[in-house]
């Protein structure tokens, strides 16, 4: 099953589109779902040492007021149904960062029987992080890689999701075989 | 202290209380007794009660699918003498029903649980045995030795291509330290 | 019709929402350098609710959760309305004469209660503890708070604010001359800017942000306004009633920050209290030197 983006692309910005992603861009509140083992990477990107605040990326305690969903590595497929559902409840426009490459091809868990192997085919991914497990100047590098397509207004992973839901959820119940979730009206 | 008089003692008691129960001294601070399945409540207790072995520090199963058999391993700490105490015991394969051990100690709820759901063992009387942490699961339990791992994630996962040039650098280092790959290994391949 | 009115009203909003956002940059900054961190620009805070205002927000518990922003706007600009700016009348004075101090004492819980409400009707858990430790910590600080207040009505027979600011033009400041109603009230304050170690309503950590927790996009914008412009309502007041008020925007400005980096600077340096010690902390010395503030004003006065 491949995902096609069905988006009519405009070649450019209008100005208060403009105005929106440069403030968007600036402001990015993250929503770190740190189960896997690259989340210990998150702490020192946060503080003191490499200082991710100075570029207006900042933690956000729930999914309602985060803008990032930023995914630190493997994910079971356990785990995977609570993603699916933090980012259902995450607001318009939003972002995913896949980091490590246990996102993008299942990493050092690609044959096992746990763990899913590409996080793109459940939910669109925006930027990846490749490394096991990245550095924090490569989060740094990966969020400002984000902060750029947001600008061009290319990091539209949100409307693809939208426009693509009945392939995305087909994927999504594959793996998830007793489908007990709510409905949320984003 | 080279003569293990405590462990030896330890080891003595457990041989004299129960029949059909044999054991060694592995190693300074560690016992080892092997028994049938029908012992372990029996041993177990004993080990609590009268030799003071009252941390249950963990339980885990082996699966010896050469032998059709599963060893259950329970491991007991003294915090008085500082010795591990390490039981074992076969059941069957084709039907494995153990008896369950909670009343002794609760916290062996919690490995049964995950026993009973990774290997597929029976816990006779088990509170909770239901879905524990695998969520869904509809296969085979995963821990066998027969379930394919990596059959099972071509089968549900999507694969990226480009792990074709990725070798396996197993044979390089058995060449390199002149071992040989184990039989049960040698299907897990990277081609 | 009064155009200056509206005007000032406008004018009025617009300073307090740029101020008080800068504020809240600047504190940022502060923590940041503080922690030798390179930090946010000062700007930050505008650029995070202009990010916020540009969110879609589609977020349905039921009417309650749609009014609670509102309300809480409603209620800080409200409270501004009646705090007079500069002294003398020099800024506009939109409703300055209309309210004294005791209506404003009720105007100033009612954007929590607003709040409360509205975060009690998401029905997320995290919104309900929070909520019930805001209210409870407000039991704590509004004890001192209002000894502070009414010692000083006592004292000088005067409820409505700009009385107490003509007051303060003959006698000097309020805070020389009531010294323990001041100290009452600016611990008081302290806990009322909810900074560290007071922040155990909006504790990220274990609350994930408390009553907010279930609004995300414009919700947490207006938030995030109606903060701002009720800090600086609470800032300027504080200034009014103990520091003699200001008579030019440069005079307030400094003022206000300079009893706004009390609390921020105190609150770096802190970690959080729990819900009873910070209850606690406010029923001890805050409220010992306010009832002290209240026999000195009963000295003073027999
Ligand atoms: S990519 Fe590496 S570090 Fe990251 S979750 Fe996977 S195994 Fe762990």
């Amino acid at each position: 099953m491949n995902i096609n983006p069905k988006i009519d692309k405009k070649d450019s910005l209008t100005i208060s589109e403009y105005i929106k992603n440069f403030a968007r861009k600036h402001s990015l509140f993250v929503l770190a779902y740190g189960t896997g083992c690259g989340a210990i990477e998150i702490p020192p990107t946060m503080t003191s040492r490499y200082d991710a605040e100075r570029f207006g990326i900042r933690g956000a305690a729930t999914p309602r007021q985060a803008d990032v969903l930023l995914i630190t590595g493997y994910l079971a497929t356990k785990t995977l149904k609570r993603v699916i559902r933090v980012y259902e409840q995450m607001q318009d426009p939003k972002y995913v960062i896949g980091f490590g490459s246990c996102t993008i091809n299942g990493g050092m868990y690609w044959d096992s029987y746990n763990t899913i192997n590409s996080l793109d085919k459940y939910i669109p991914v925006d930027v990846f992080i490749n490394g096991c497990m990245p550095r924090p100047e490569a989060v740094i590098s990966g969020f400002v890689k984000l902060q750029e397509y947001i600008q061009e207004g290319k990091a539209d992973g949100w409307l693809k999701y939208q426009n693509n839901i009945e392939e995305y959820r087909a994927n999504q119940k594959r793996v998830i075989k007793n489908w007990r979730m709510p409905d949320y009206n984003w | 202290m080279s003569e293990h008089i405590k462990e030896k003692e330890t080891l003595e008691a457990i041989t004299t209380a129960f029949e059909k129960v044999n054991g060694v001294v592995q190693r300074d601070k560690r016992i080892i007794v092997r028994t049938e399945a029908e012992t372990i409540p029996g041993v177990l207790l004993y080990a609590k009660e009268r030799l003071k072995y009252n941390h249950f520090s963990h339980m885990s199963c082996v699966d010896w699918i050469e032998d059709k058999q599963f060893e259950l391993v329970y491991i007991l700490w003294s915090p008085e003498d500082k010795i591990q105490l390490i039981i074992k015991c076969r059941i069957n394969r084709e039907n494995p029903i153990m008896q369950n051990i909670d009343n002794i100690w609760r916290q062996a709820n919690t490995y049964e649980r995950e026993i009973r759901e990774m290997y597929g063992i029976e816990f006779e009387g088990l509170v909770g045995a239901k879905e524990f942490i695998l969520e869904d699961w509809e296969d085979m339990p995963p821990m066998r030795r027969d379930f394919d791992t990596k059959e099972y994630s071509n089968d549900h996962f999507f694969d990226r291509p480009g792990r074709e040039d990725a070798k396996d650098v197993r044979t390089e280092i058995t060449e390199r330290s002149g071992e040989e790959i184990p039989d049960f290994a040698k299907k897990y391949t990277r081609d | 019709m009064d155009w200056s009115l509206i005007l000032g009203i406008i004018i009025t909003i617009i300073t307090a929402f740029t101020v008080g956002m800068f504020y809240g940059g600047i504190s940022r900054k502060v923590t940041a350098r503080i922690q030798n961190r390179v930090g946010p620009p000062i700007w930050q805070n505008f650029l995070d609710v202009l990010k916020l205002y540009s969110k879609e927000s589609a977020i349905h518990h039921g009417w309650m959760q749609h009014l609670g922003p509102l309300w809480a706007i409603t209620a800080s600009t409200a409270t501004l309305m009646f705090v007079p700016i500069l002294n003398n009348g020099q800024f506009y004075e939109n409703l300055n004469f209309s309210g004294d101090l005791i209506f404003l004492i009720y105007m100033m819980v009612l954007g929590q209660l607003g709040m409360a409400l509205g975060a009690g009707q998401t029905g997320n858990p995290n919104s309900a503890i929070g909520v019930s430790r805001g209210l409870s910590q407000m039991v704590g600080y509004k004890v001192p708070w209002l000894l502070a207040l009414v010692a000083i009505m006592i004292q000088f027979k005067v409820t409505s604010i700009t009385g107490i600011l003509e007051l303060q033009n003959e006698i000097g400041w309020l805070m020389f001359a009531s010294p323990f109603a001041f100290i009452a009230g600016l611990l008081a304050f302290i806990g009322m800017m909810h900074y560290a170690p007071f922040d155990i309503v909006f504790a990220p950590s274990e609350l994930a942000s408390g009553p907010p927790s279930e609004f995300g996009g414009k919700y947490l914008g207006l938030m995030m306004t109606s903060g701002a412009i009720f800090t600086f309502a609470k800032l300027v007041l504080f200034v009014d009633i103990f520091l003699g008020g200001a008579s030019n925007i440069l005079e307030l400005l400094l003022k206000t920050f300079v009893i706004y980096m009390i609390p921020v600077l105190y609150g770096i340096v802190s970690p959080r209290y729990r819900t009873e010690q910070s209850i606690r902390y406010f029923w001890g010395w805050p409220t010992f030197f306010g009832v002290i503030g209240m026999l000195y004003a009963w000295y003073m006065i027999a």
